[in-house]
C-alpha cells in the first residue's frame, strides 16, 4: 500500500510537472514527422531536442548539450544561435507552408546569426570573427568566409526567440554563404552533437545518400535561453533536419540508381484512350499518391529508440488521414491524434521500427484534389525573386509577393543583404500591386537601408511591408554592376555570382493571433510547437531562391599567357643583355673602391707608411 | 638613355642603300609569295642537304631569303639589315651584289651541307637570311679583335674579343629553338675565314667592277646606289627625289607629290581584289582549323544515355493526342497539351503575344513548363523548345510528342543541377522572340505579355524540329541567330560529337545534305553560311536566344535512314547532360567564326582581315578625294605638266557647305525607305516597290539637275567632296559593322565598291553607260536579282524583312537603306555630275 502511495504520489508529481513546463523538464527527447505531399513528395522532420541548465552550462557540466558547441559559445560570448544549412527549394505551390512556419528553414547554403554579448561594435565583430571561424571547423564548411562584406546588422527581421532580459549589450550578426554547397560533410558533424550520435533512435535514418537525394532540405541548429517563469533559466539546444523525398526516387534500390524505363507491360497507362495498344500507352503516374515503407524510403528500418530520450514524446508521427491503413512491425502501439489527420507510433526500445503506408484503397479516385493525404495549408505569402533586364553593366530585382487570403492583409519586413558589387539605386525601388496602380505609397511602410562600401561591406535593405488581401505585389528595383579587380573574381567566375536569398519575416499581429497561430502550428508543422512563447515575432518566415548575377568577366587566360609568356623571354633574354649593354666596363685600377677593399686598402696604406717610417728611422 | 628617336629611325630606312634594300624587298616578297597555295615556296628554295647538286644549285642563292613565317623574317631583317648596310656602305653595292648571291651563301652552304651529309648523315634543310648575319657578325669580330684584342671586364682583359660571335650563337641557340645551330656556325666559320682577309680573294675585281659602273653610269642613274669609290663620290651617287646634296625630306614632299594621287585607286582595288580573294583561301587547310571541345567541363558523350525502351510507347500516345491537334487553334491545343505537360509534375504558364509587321498580325500563345531541378536552386536553365510550326510551315509532328516524352524522362533524373524549361511555341519566330524578350523583360509590355513564371539564368536552348514523318538519316544543325550572332562554337561541336561519335548519327549544317569535304563544297557552305548570317535573319526557334547570349541551336533530322524518334531523343539527352555538366557558362570556345564542315572553322582573326580591306577601300578612297580636292582648280589649257609639279605646295580653299548638305540630305533622306519598306502592309509592298524603283531611277539626275542649275552651279571640287564624305562614311559604316556582322558587311562592301571608282563623266554616253551600269548595283537591283535567282517573290522578301523588323529586331534593312543606299545615290550624282563641252568652260571661269 505504502509503495502504491508513493507510486502514486511520484506519478502525480512527475505528471504535474510534464504539464507545467514539459518543456524545461525533459532533458532531451527526439521525433520524426512524416507527411506525404501532393506529387509523390513526402516531408520527413527531425526534431532533436535537449536543455541544460545556464548554472551547469556556465560550471561546463555538458550532459546532453554537445560540448564542443558549448565551449565555442561560451568561447565566443553568444547568447543565441541559429545556424542552418539548406539544399534545394520548397515548392509552396505545391507543398504548402513549409514546416515550422519556416522557422526552421534557410536560404540555399549556409546562413549564421546569432546574438553577441559585447561591448562595442568592434569588439562584436572580433567575437563574430571567433564564432565563425571556429564553427567553420566544427561543421567543416566554409563559415570562415562569412568576412566583413557578407555581414550584415539586420535591424527589423530578427529579435531573439529566448530570454535576454539579464543581457542589456548584446549584438545582432547575420551572416550568408549563399554559393556552399551543403553536403555529407556537414551532415556528420551534425549527428555528433546528438547525445546517441546516429547510432540509435530516428537519427539511425538520417543517410546522406538520402538526405542529400533529397528535393529539398534544411538543417538547422538554433540555441537560446529559456527561463520558464518560475523556475531556473535552461540553454536549450534544438536540431531540426526538414527534407522532403521525392518518393519514386527514393524507392530506387542504390545498387541500381538510374531511372531506366520500365518494362513496357509494367508502365500504368490509362486504358480508356482509344489508340491503347500493347505498344502505345498514355501514362497515368503522378496522379495518385503512391505506397511506400520506411525502409525502401530511407534505405533501412529504424534501429529502436535513443534510450536517454524522454519516453512520454512518441518518436515517428505520421501524418495522413484515419481512414488510411497504416502496418507497423509488432510490438509498435499506434496512436491517433484526435485532429483525424495525424497519428503517433510508440516504439519499445530496441524494437525496429518498419511501417509501410500501402496504396489507398480507392484506387480510381482520379480527382486533382487527392484525398488520401493531408491537404496542405496554405502559406500566408508566396515570394518568388528573379532578375529582369540583361546585359552586363545594370539589371534589376523583381520580387513577386502574392497574398494568398482573401481577406487579411500581410505585414511583413523584406531582407537582402546584397553583395557590395551590386550597387543598388535605391531611388528606382518600387512597390506595386499587379493590375491597379493606386495607393503605391501604403505598400512600403519603412525602409531601413545601409549601403554598402565597395570592398567592405555588403549592402542590407530592409522594407517593411503590407500586401493587401488576396493581391499581388511586384516589388522591383534597378542596380549597377560594378567591374572587379583582376584578383577578385573567385574560380569559375564566368558561372555568375550568387546572391543570397531574401528573407522575408511575415509578422505576427498581436497575441490574438498569435494563439490561434500557435494551434495551427501543431497541426501543420508537425512537433509540439511549445519551444516559443504565445506571442511570437514572426508568424511565418520564408526565404526566396538565391539568385546567380553575372558580372562583366574578363578572359582570364589569354592576358595570362601573354604575361607570362613575355615576362619570362624578356627576363630571360633582354634582361641579362641589357645589363650587359647599359653597364660602363671600367678597369680596376681607374673605377673607385669601395666596401671593405678599400677600408683594408687604407689600413695597408697606413701600415706600408709606418713601416717606411721605422725603416726610415 | 633610350629614347626611340622616330626622325632619327625614318632617316636611316630612309638612307638605306641600294642592296639592302634589294635584300629586304627580295626576302619580303618571297614571304608573301609563300602564301601562293599551288607552289610551296620553302620547299623550292630551301637548303636541303640530300637535294643539293649541280642542278639545285640555285638554293644556295635562294635559301637566305626565304623564312619559315613571318616572325622568322622580321627577326632576321633586324638583324640583318644593320649588319649588310654596314657592309655594303664599306665594299659598295656591286661587291656586296656579287658577294652575297656568289661566294658568301655558297660557302656556308656547301660546308653545311658537307658536314651534314657526310659527318651527321642527316638531313635537316635550312634557311634564312641568319647564315648571312653571323657570318658578318664574324667579320665584324675578327676586325674588332685587331683594334681591340680582348674584352676588358673589371680591368681584366677576360675575354677575347673573336669569340663574342660565340656567345651569340649559343644564346641563339637556346633562345630560338627552332635555329640551325649547325648552319648559324658554318656561316660564322665562312665569317671569321672572310674576316681574316680572305674576303680579298673572294671578291670580283675592283677594275671590273669599276668598268661597269663607270660604263653604266650607275652613281648617277639609280637612286641609292654605294660607289666603288666612296672617297671620290661621297656615300650615295644620287640622293632620291632631291637635288644632289640636299637633306632627304622625301617623306614631307611626298605628300605634296602629284605622283602620290595617282597612286589610292589601284591601292583601293588591290584592297578590293585581296578582300576578296581572302575569302577563297579560307577553306583550304592551311587557313581553317579543325574545331575542337575548349569547355572541358562539357565532356560530350562520355555518358550513356537510357532514353528509349517503353519511353517509346509513351512517345506514340503523345504522337496520337498530337496528330488530333492538327489544324486546331492556338488556344485548343494549349488547353489540351497543358494537362499533359501538368501530369508530368512540372509547372506551367502561359503567356499571350501580338506582333503587327506588314499589315499583318503574328499573334498566340506560349506555352511552357519548368521541371525544377530536383536539388538545385532557380539559378541557372536550359531551355528545350519545340514550335508547333517550322519556319516552313510544317507541323512539328514529332517534335512535340518527342519534347513531352523527354520532359516526362528528364523528370525521373535527380541529377539536374539545371532547371529545365520546356517551351512550346506556335510559331518559329514570333513565339520564342515574345517568350524570350519577356524573360528578360526586355518586351513591349503592351503586345508581349509578362511571364508569370521564371527560372534562372539561360544557360543553353535546343530546339527540336522534327516534322518528318519516316525514320531519318542525319541531323541537320541550324545555328544561325538573328543579325548574324552565332552560338558558342562549343555547343555546336558538342552536338556534332555526341550524335556523331556516340550515336552514329551524321550531322549537316547550312542545308549541304552531301558534304565531300572537298574545297568545293566548303567553300559553298561558308557562303551559305555567309549568305543567311548577312541577311540577318531568324532561321528557326533558337535564332531569338542567341541576341540575349543564350546559345541556341536548332536540330532537324533530315533524309531516309534508320534512326527513329528515341535515337533522336537520346541525342537530345546526351546534349542535355552535357549543358548540365557546365559550371561556367560557355565562353570558352568562339562565338565569331566561318564553318564550311562540321569540323572544319575559321575564327574572327583569320576572315576579319577580308571585309577590313574592303572597307578600307573606301576610307582610302575618300582621303585621296579630299586631297585632290585640296589642289587647285586645274585649268584645261596652257598648262604643261612640268609646270603643274612645280604648284602643288599651295592648297585651295575647299567649299564645304553643299558637299555637307547634299551627303546629309541623301543620308536623311534614306529614313523614307526604311520607314516605308517596314510599314506598309503586305498588299502595298509591290506596288510600293515599284514605285521607289521608279523614284531611285530618277532621283539622281533630279538631284543633278538642281545642283547644276542652281545659282551657283557646283564645282569638281564639290563633286569630290560629295564622294570624298560619302565613302568616308561607307569606310566608317562598314569597317564598325565587319566587328558585329561580317557577312552583312562584306556583302554590302562587295557591293558598293565599284562607288570607289566613279567619277563625274566627261561625255554625254559614258555618264549613261556609268549609271546604267550603276543601276545593276542599286540596291533595288539587287534585292530583285536575289528574289528572282532564289525563286522567291519581291513581296515576300520585303514580308520577311519587315517581319524581322518588328519581331526580332533584325538591323539588315537598316544597312540596305542607311548605308548602302545613300552611298549609291551619292555615288550616282557624281557621275551625272561631269559635264561635256561648253559647260566644262563655263567651270573653268569659276
Amino acid at each position: 500500500m505504502r509503495q502504491f502511495l508513493s507510486f502514486l504520489w511520484l506519478s502525480l508529481l512527475s505528471i504535474s510537472v510534464f504539464s507545467s513546463s514539459a518543456a524545461a523538464d525533459s532533458d532531451y527527447h527526439e521525433q520524426l514527422n512524416l507527411r506525404p505531399l501532393p506529387f509523390s513528395g513526402l516531408l520527413a522532420s527531425f526534431n532533436f531536442r535537449s536543455n541544460t541548465t545556464v548554472s551547469e552550462f556556465e560550471k561546463g557540466n555538458f550532459r546532453f548539450f554537445p560540448r564542443s558547441l558549448g565551449q565555442i559559445l561560451q568561447h565566443a560570448g553568444t547568447r543565441e544561435l541559429h545556424l542552418r544549412f539548406s539544399l534545394g527549394r520548397w515548392d509552396a505551390e505545391t507543398w504548402g507552408a513549409s514546416p515550422w512556419d519556416g522557422a526552421r528553414e534557410g536560404g540555399t547554403g549556409v546562413e549564421l546569426w546569432a546574438w553577441l554579448e559585447a561591448d562595442t561594435d568592434k569588439e562584436a565583430d572580433h567575437k563574430w570573427l571567433t564564432l565563425t571561424n571556429a564553427l567553420s571547423g566544427l561543421f567543416c564548411a566554409s563559415l570562415n568566409f562569412i568576412d566583413g562584406t557578407r555581414t550584415t546588422r539586420p535591424v527589423m527581421s530578427f529579435q531573439p526567440e529566448g530570454d535576454h532580459s539579464t543581457v542589456t549589450n548584446m549584438h545582432l550578426l547575420y551572416g550568408v554563404l549563399p554559393h556552399e554547397v551543403v553536403c555529407t560533410e556537414n551532415l556528420t558533424p551534425f549527428l555528433k552533437l546528438l547525445p546517441c550520435k546516429g547510432k540509435a533512435g530516428i537519427a539511425t535514418l538520417l543517410d546522406g545518400h538520402k538526405l542529400f537525394d533529397a528535393s529539398w532540405q534544411s538543417m538547422a541548429i538554433d540555441i537560446r535561453p529559456i527561463c520558464p517563469p518560475g523556475g531556473e533559466c535552461v540553454l536549450q539546444i534544438e536540431q531540426t533536419i526538414d527534407m522532403v523525398l521525392d518518393i519514386d526516387r527514393s524507392k530506387r534500390p542504390r545498387g541500381n540508381p538510374i531511372p531506366r524505363p520500365p518494362p513496357g507491360h509494367e508502365l500504368p497507362c490509362d486504358a480508356s484512350k482509344p489508340y491503347h495498344s500493347h505498344d502505345t500507352c498514355f501514362p497515368v503516374d503522378h496522379a495518385a499518391n503512391q505506397e511506400w515503407s520506411l525502409s525502401q524510403i530511407f534505405g533501412k528500418p529504424m534501429k529502436g529508440t535513443c534510450p536517454l530520450t524522454d519516453p512520454a514524446v512518441p518518436p515517428v508521427c505520421l501524418q495522413v488521414p484515419d481512414s488510411r491503413s497504416v502496418f507497423v512491425s509488432g510490438g509498435v502501439r499506434e496512436k491517433k491524434n484526435p485532429n483525424h489527420i495525424s497519428r503517433c507510433f510508440d516504439i519499445p526500445p530496441s524494437t525496429e521500427l518498419e511501417m509501410v503506408l500501402p496504396a489507398p484503397d480507392d484506387v480510381t479516385a482520379q480527382s486533382t484534389v487527392p484525398t488520401d493525404i493531408v491537404t496542405p495549408k496554405s502559406p500566408l505569402l508566396y515570394a518568388e525573386r528573379s532578375f529582369t533586364g540583361h546585359g552586363q553593366e545594370r539589371g534589376g530585382v523583381q520580387t513577386i509577393l502574392r497574398n494568398p487570403s482573401p481577406d487579411t492583409a500581410v505585414d511583413f519586413i523584406y531582407m537582402e543583404s546584397l553583395p557590395w558589387f551590386m550597387r543598388i539605386y535605391l531611388h528606382t525601388m518600387e512597390a506595386r500591386v499587379a493590375g491597379h496602380s493606386a495607393n503605391k505609397s501604403s505598400l512600403i511602410q519603412q525602409v531601413y537601408y545601409r549601403p554598402a562600401v565597395d570592398r567592405a561591406r555588403a549592402t542590407q535593405l530592409e522594407v517593411r511591408m503590407r500586401v493587401p488581401p488576396a493581391s499581388t505585389v511586384f516589388l522591383t528595383y534597378d542596380f549597377e554592376k560594378s567591374i572587379l579587380r583582376y584578383t577578385e573574381y573567385p574560380p569559375d567566375a564566368n558561372r555568375g555570382f550568387d546572391v543570397a536569398a531574401a528573407v522575408i519575416t511575415v509578422l505576427n499581429k498581436g497575441q490574438i493571433q498569435g494563439e490561434g497561430e500557435s494551434t495551427t502550428k501543431s497541426g501543420g508543422g508537425g512537433g509540439d510547437g511549445g519551444t516559443t512563447k504565445g506571442g511570437r515575432f514572426a508568424a511565418y518566415t520564408l526565404r526566396t531562391t538565391t539568385l546567380l548575377c553575372s558580372l562583366p568577366t574578363p578572359d582570364f587566360s589569354m592576358p595570362y599567357n601573354v604575361i607570362i609568356f613575355t615576362s619570362t623571354a624578356i627576363a630571360l633574354a633582354f634582361g641579362g643583355l641589357f645589363n650587359i649593354l647599359v653597364r660602363r666596363f671600367v678597369a680596376a685600377d681607374e673605377g673607385p673602391e669601395g666596401g671593405l677593399a678599400m677600408v683594408v686598402g687604407r689600413l695597408k696604406g697606413r701600415l706600408l707608411g709606418l713601416l717606411k717610417g721605422v725603416k726610415g728611422r | 638613355m633610350l629614347k626611340l628617336n622616330l626622325q632619327r629611325v625614318v632617316k636611316y630606312v630612309d638612307r638605306l642603300p641600294l642592296f639592302t634594300r634589294l635584300v629586304i624587298v627580295l626576302a619580303v616578297a618571297l614571304e608573301m609569295a609563300a602564301v601562293l597555295p599551288w607552289w610551296d615556296i620553302r620547299a623550292w628554295g630551301r637548303l636541303e642537304p640530300d637535294l643539293f647538286n649541280v642542278w639545285t644549285l640555285y638554293r644556295a642563292n635562294t635559301y637566305p631569303l626565304i623564312h619559315t613565317d613571318v616572325i622568322h623574317l622580321i627577326v632576321n631583317l633586324f638583324a640583318v639589315t644593320p649588319l649588310v648596310e654596314r657592309f655594303e656602305a664599306e665594299y659598295g653595292t656591286l661587291t656586296s651584289l656579287a658577294l652575297f648571291f656568289g661566294p658568301l651563301s655558297l660557302l656556308p652552304a656547301v660546308i653545311y651541307v658537307g658536314i651534314e651529309r657526310f659527318l651527321l648523315r642527316s638531313n635537316t634543310s635550312i634557311m634564312g637570311a641568319s647564315i648571312w648575319g653571323f657570318l658578318l657578325i664574324g667579320m665584324e669580330a675578327i676586325r674588332a679583335h685587331r683594334t681591340t684584342p680582348y674584352l676588358v671586364i673589371r680591368g681584366q682583359p677576360t675575354i677575347p674579343m673573336w669569340t663574342t660571335p660565340i656567345a651569340v650563337l649559343l644564346l641563339t641557340a637556346v633562345l630560338m629553338p627552332g635555329s640551325s645551330f649547325l648552319g648559324h656556325l658554318c656561316g660564322l666559320a665562312v665569317g671569321y675565314i672572310c674576316g681574316m682577309g680572305l674576303i680579298k680573294l673572294l671578291a670580283p675585281p675592283a677594275w671590273a667592277l669599276r668598268l661597269v659602273e663607270d660604263k653604266l653610269n650607275l652613281r648617277l642613274r639609280v637612286p641609292y646606289y654605294v660607289s666603288m669609290d666612296q672617297v671620290a663620290h661621297g656615300r650615295f651617287g644620287v640622293l632620291p627625289l632631291t637635288t644632289v646634296g640636299a637633306v632627304p625630306t622625301s617623306v614631307l614632299q611626298l605628300r605634296r607629290d602629284p605622283r602620290i594621287l595617282k597612286l589610292p585607286p589601284y591601292l583601293s582595288l588591290l584592297c578590293i581584289l585581296v578582300g576578296a580573294a581572302w575569302l577563297f583561301l579560307l577553306p583550304l587547310d592551311r587557313y581553317s582549323r579543325r574545331t575542337y571541345i575548349s569547355e572541358n567541363a562539357l565532356l560530350p558523350g562520355q555518358v550513356h544515355t537510357y532514353f528509349g525502351g517503353s519511353d517509346q510507347n509513351v512517345f506514340r500516345a503523345y504522337k496520337h493526342e498530337v496528330n488530333e491537334l492538327v489544324g486546331k487553334s492556338n488556344a485548343e491545343f494549349n488547353d489540351k497539351l497543358e494537362p499533359i505537360v501538368k501530369s508530368l509534375g512540372l509547372k506551367t504558364a502561359r503567356q499571350n503575344f501580338t506582333y503587327h509587321a506588314a499589315g499583318h498580325t503574328y499573334s498566340g500563345e506560349n506555352l511552357y513548363a519548368i521541371l525544377q531541378a530536383p536539388r538545385g536552386d532557380a539559378t541557372e536553365a536550359i531551355v528545350l523548345v519545340a514550335a508547333w510550326e517550322n519556319v516552313k510551315h510544317e507541323v512539328n509532328r514529332n517534335g512535340i510528342p518527342l519534347a513531352l516524352t523527354l520532359l516526362r524522362y528528364f523528370k525521373r533524373w535527380s541529377l539536374w543541377s539545371k532547371d529545365i524549361i520546356l517551351l512550346l511555341t506556335p510559331d518559329s519566330i514570333a513565339g520564342p522572340q515574345a517568350w524570350v524578350d519577356a524573360y528578360h523583360d526586355a518586351h513591349d509590355t503592351s503586345r508581349v505579355a509578362s511571364l508569370p513564371l521564371k527560372s534562372g539564368l539561360l544557360q543553353g536552348a535546343i530546339a527540336i524540329d522534327y516534322a518528318q514523318e519516316n525514320r531519318f538519316e542525319s541531323v541537320h544543325i541550324v545555328y544561325d541567330g538573328v543579325n548574324g550572332q552565332l552560338p558558342n562554337l562549343d555547343l555546336i561541336n558538342s552536338i556534332v560529337n555526341i550524335a556523331g561519335g556516340q550515336m552514329g548519327i551524321g550531322t549537316t549544317l547550312q542545308e549541304m545534305w552531301n558534304h565531300d569535304n572537298g574545297y568545293p563544297d566548303r567553300l559553298r557552305t561558308m557562303l551559305r553560311g555567309m549568305l543567311k548570317q548577312g541577311l540577318g535573319l531568324a532561321s528557326g526557334a533558337h535564332s531569338s536566344f542567341i541576341p540575349y547570349h543564350v546559345d541556341a541551336v536548332t536540330l532537324r533530322p533530315f533524309g531516309e535512314g534508320w534512326q527513329d524518334e528515341m535515337a533522336m531523343g537520346r541525342l537530345v539527352e546526351g546534349t542535355f547532360r552535357s549543358l548540365n555538366n557546365l559550371l561556367e557558362h560557355l565562353h570558352q570556345s568562339f562565338f565569331f567564326y566561318l564553318l564550311m564542315q562540321r569540323e572544319r572553322f575559321v575564327s574572327i582573326g583569320t576572315y576579319l582581315p577580308s571585309a577590313m580591306l574592303v572597307a578600307a577601300n573606301f576610307t582610302i578612297m575618300a582621303i585621296a578625294l579630299w586631297m585632290k580636292s585640296g589642289q587647285p582648280a586645274t585649268p584645261v589649257e596652257g598648262v604643261t605638266p612640268k609646270a603643274k609639279t612645280e604648284t602643288p605646295t599651295t592648297t585651295a580653299e575647299r567649299d564645304l557647305f553643299l558637299p555637307l548638305g547634299v551627303v546629309t540630305l541623301i543620308q536623311s533622306l534614306s529614313i523614307i525607305p526604311l520607314y516605308l519598306f517596314n510599314h506598309a502592309p503586305e498588299s502595298m509592298l509591290t506596288p510600293l516597290f515599284a514605285t521607289f524603283a521608279v523614284i531611285n531611277t530618277l532621283l539622281p539626275p533630279a538631284l543633278s539637275h538642281l545642283l547644276t542649275h542652281s545659282h551657283t552651279p557646283i564645282t569638281p571640287q564639290q563633286y569630290n567632296l560629295i564622294q570624298s564624305f560619302s565613302l568616308l562614311l561607307l569606310g566608317m559604316f562598314l569597317s564598325s559593322l565587319a566587328t558585329l556582322n561580317f557577312s552583312l558587311a562584306m556583302i554590302t562592301g562587295l557591293l558598293t565598291s565599284p562607288l570607289s571608282f566613279v567619277r563625274p563623266a566627261k561625255t554625254q554616253t559614258a555618264r549613261w553607260a556609268v549609271t546604267g551600269l550603276l543601276h545593276a548595283i542599286s540596291p533595288t537591283a539587287v534585292l530583285v536579282a536575289g528574289a528572282v535567282c532564289w525563286g522567291v517573290d519581291v513581296t515576300s522578301v520585303l514580308r520577311e524583312a519587315a517581319v524581322g523588323w518588328h519581331v526580332c529586331g533584325t538591323y539588315s534593312a537598316v544597312v540596305v537603306w542607311c548605308v548602302w543606299w545613300p552611298a549609291w545615290v551619292a555615288g550616282s550624282v557624281v557621275v551625272l555630275g561631269g559635264r561635256g563641252g561648253g559647260q566644262g568652260n563655263k567651270i573653268k571661269v569659276v
